[in-house]
């Protein structure tokens, strides 16, 4: 028995000549393939068109109804009058946080003992969970939005943002309450600028090649270099601070300094943004470093020319969430910028500065009302400065869509933040969403 | 030029060539494998392979999963190295020259002998033009005209006539059968002598099979082609000669039958062979 090698059967079910002449063929057919298969509209009878069905209109078996947002709310209330009647005519307490505390363990009591009598004691269960779940996701963004408001609403009223922006603490005078006008916060925004940007300029360059060495070289070393970045990042950012006081200033190496104090951010810097690049480069698919180095590439260009571009958008990620880590760390620039009234951008190297974080640490005890809110204003401004760099982040996280221009946000980017990027398999889910 | 496959004695003293590449670069070469064997750590999973790919013809490996045919493909171009714990022993000689010699790098040979995976993989970060200029750019040699090469190299591809308009755009923005083509034009813009081919559309619909297909015979004139393949009628549409591996229970694979594809599909000598590519097989 021969088998039939001159016929090959495409998998399309397409019969077609086998041998050179299979491509030939089914360059001709492309062409005719139109009038064969799909004859022209007009010769097809229309069927009649169905008259219109009525849908019937839809239900939810599960959804949360008008009876249930009415055992809540009844719940809620019943709770706060019990325990209002028992907190305060009761047993005379007091206490805004008992009386809360209380009030809410009485409405999920209530809200049981309700849905269990209305319903069933398995869904009132379900509900309780329910209702403890969503309440604690709440009270987080609660508190987050309570100190995000609670800051402005400390610092904005009393801003005077033509001096805020330009001016230093020189020239405050204690026995004016009202000097606002005379004081801002510009020395510990150059200072904080100078600090956080020499970090950044050392720090990451040996982040990225330590996670480049994770990733990429497997040495024998790498779990004991991966272990010890882990516990680097668990030190507390103190003794970050007292290390370099200890190691350079305490020798007379360094001064205080801004330059000190970059030092102190590196140690924390790195440990983070090597973590978080590692991660980046490990979802760039092991395919395109096999393309690469089968194209006759050494592994430092498959690293340099391959991997890195890939990861890109993901490594400015991982750069600005350390930024955005550092800038307000406070520890341990105690110790190494000391902090200073006057603005001395000069001084770099050789003389105190301010920082953001010191303003705030400093000034906040003081006793003049001028410097409290000039220490909340600098908190406002820093506040600012974290939530810019993270919608920076964000924005770099989005791949790039077809055109190369960064393509609109999407509910799952949070997601996306959370994997820090992955370029290549959202690149290709495009097509299938 | 004799079909004389399986090949068991190799004349050094016959192929006096020096594999020096730039001379003959961009010639098809022959690749002369004998005696070679693989492993994964201890377990040896592949077994005395003489095999000898003829210049200027397709040559397709054939046989059931797991037998060893990509890690003989990625032995010849030396990417069966770049595994960790893998070994090797044998020779395998591109002209003449035994790759695996003293002196010889491993990114020169890669240079000669391109690959194409079975999943497509342009690199996401560079345009169209800048995957096919890759190699190049990895070599740090820079053509005479660049516009001319990435028109040609894409033309053998079979991709020029669809990309000419978007020669900027990014190489993720292709479909997967055009991608796979661009990896193509990306591995012939550097001038191979040999082009390795790992079930390059297993990933693919059958009309961008086609057009590989119909690709792989028209480059097939200028490099030599390699390309592992299951489908059996693919084998026999591009081959010219054809080698069918075979691991039986816990043994490494071999090389059960080798020589012209008409031979192997139509009148084979070994009854594993004829169950295979008659589908009476695993
Ligand atoms: N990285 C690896 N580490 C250990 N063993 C491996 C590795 N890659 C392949 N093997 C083993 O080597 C043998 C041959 O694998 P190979 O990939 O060459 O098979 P194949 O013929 O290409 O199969 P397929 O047709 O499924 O691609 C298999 O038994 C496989 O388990
Ligand atoms: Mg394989």
């Amino acid at each position: 028995m021969t088998p039939e090698t001159t016929t090959a059967i495409v998998a399309d079910g397409v019969l077609s000549a086998g041998g050179q002449d299979s491509v030939g063929t089914f360059e001709h057919r492309k062409g005719g393939e139109t009038s064969d298969i799909m004859p022209p509209d007009a010769a097809t009878p229309q069927p009649p068109p169905l008259p219109p069905r009525r849908l019937p209109s839809p239900i939810r078996p599960s959804a949360f109804g008008a009876q249930d947002v009415l055992i809540l709310v009844a719940a809620a209330m019943s709770s706060l009058c019990l325990v209002w009647v028992v907190f305060y005519q009761l047993t005379s307490l007091s206490g805004g946080v008992g009386f809360l505390v209380c009030w809410y363990v009485g409405f999920v009591v209530l809200t049981w003992i309700a849905t269990a009598q209305v319903i069933e004691r398995q869904v009132a269960t379900d509900r309780v969970v329910a209702v403890i779940v969503v309440s604690a996701a709440l009270l987080i963004v609660a508190i987050v939005v309570f100190i995000v408001l609670w800051v402005c609403y400390k610092a904005i009223p009393s801003i005077h943002w033509g001096s805020l922006f330009t001016k230093d603490q020189k020239s405050f005078v204690v026995t004016d309450p009202h000097a606002l006008d005379q004081v801002g916060v510009v020395h510990a925004i150059i200072g904080t600028f100078e600090q956080v940007l020499v970090a950044v300029l050392i720090g990451v360059p040996f982040a990225v090649a330590t996670a480049v060495y994770l990733n990429e070289v497997k040495g024998w070393g790498v779990k004991t270099v991966r272990t010890v970045v882990t516990a680097m990042s668990g030190t507390p950012s103190v003794v970050a601070g007292i290390f370099i006081y200890s190691m350079l200033i305490l020798t007379h190496v360094l001064t205080y300094s801004g330059f000190a104090a970059s030092l102190a951010l590196v140690v924390i810097l790195l440990p983070s943004v090597t973590r978080v690049v590692e991660e980046v480069l490990r979802v760039v698919p092991s395919g395109l470093r096999e393309a690469s180095l089968a194209l006759g590439a050494p592994e430092w260009r498959t690293v340099w020319s391959v991997v890195l571009p890939t990861a890109r958008s993901g490594v400015v990620t991982a750069v600005l969430l350390g930024i955005a880590r550092i800038v307000g760390e406070t520890a341990p620039l105690l110790f190494t910028a000391f902090g200073s009234q006057v603005m001395n951008w000069k001084g770099y190297f050789n003389h105190d500065q301010g920082a953001l974080p010191l303003v705030i640490f400093s000034d906040v005890r003081q006793a003049q009302p001028v410097l409290i809110n000039l220490a909340f204003q600098a908190a406002f401004v820093l506040m600012a400065i974290v939530l810019v760099l993270f919608v920076l982040a964000r924005i770099f996280s989005r791949p790039k869509g077809k055109n190369g221009k960064r393509r609109k946000a999407r509910p799952d980017d949070d997601d996306l933040m959370a994997r820090m990027f992955v370029p290549i398999p959202i690149e290709q889910n495009e097509e299938t969403r | 030029m004799t079909a004389t496959l399986p090949s068991t004695s190799l004349d050094d003293a016959e192929h006096p060539q020096v594999f020096t590449g730039t001379p003959s670069a961009g010639e098809p070469g022959q690749v002369d494998a004998h005696d070679v064997c693989a492993w994964f750590g201890d377990r040896l999973v592949l077994e005395t392979v003489d095999l000898v790919m003829e210049k200027s013809k397709v040559t397709a490996l054939i046989g059931p999963s797991g037998c060893g045919k990509s890690t003989f493909l990625r032995i010849i171009n030396r990417m069966h190295e770049v595994v960790p714990g893998a070994q090797l022993a044998g020779s395998v000689k591109l002209d003449g020259v035994d790759i695996y010699g003293p002196g010889q790098r491993a990114m020169e040979t890669r240079r000669h002998i391109g690959m194409v995976f079975q999943k497509p993989n342009p690199f996401p970060a560079m345009t169209i033009a800048e995957n096919v200029l890759a190699g190049l750019k990895f070599s740090r040699t820079s053509p005479a005209n660049k516009d001319d090469l990435i028109e040609e190299s894409l033309t053998k591809g079979g991709l020029w006539n669809e990309v000419k308009d978007r020669l900027g755009e990014l190489g993720g923005a292709l479909s997967g059968g055009q991608q796979q083509r661009l990896c193509i034009a990306r591995s012939l813009a550097v001038k191979p002598r040999v082009l390795l081919m790992d079930e390059p559309c297993s990933a693919l619909d059958p009309t961008s099979t086609l057009r590989i297909e119909q690709t792989i015979k028209e480059i097939a004139s200028e490099v030599t082609v390699v390309i592992v393949t299951h489908n059996m009628q693919q084998a026999q549409r591009v081959s010219d000669y054809c080698a069918f591996f075979l691991a039986e229970e816990n043994q490494p694979g071999r090389v059960i039958e080798a020589g012209r594809t008409t031979t192997i599909f139509g009148s084979p000598t070994d009854q594993r062979t004829f169950d295979y590519v008659n589908g009476q097989f695993g």
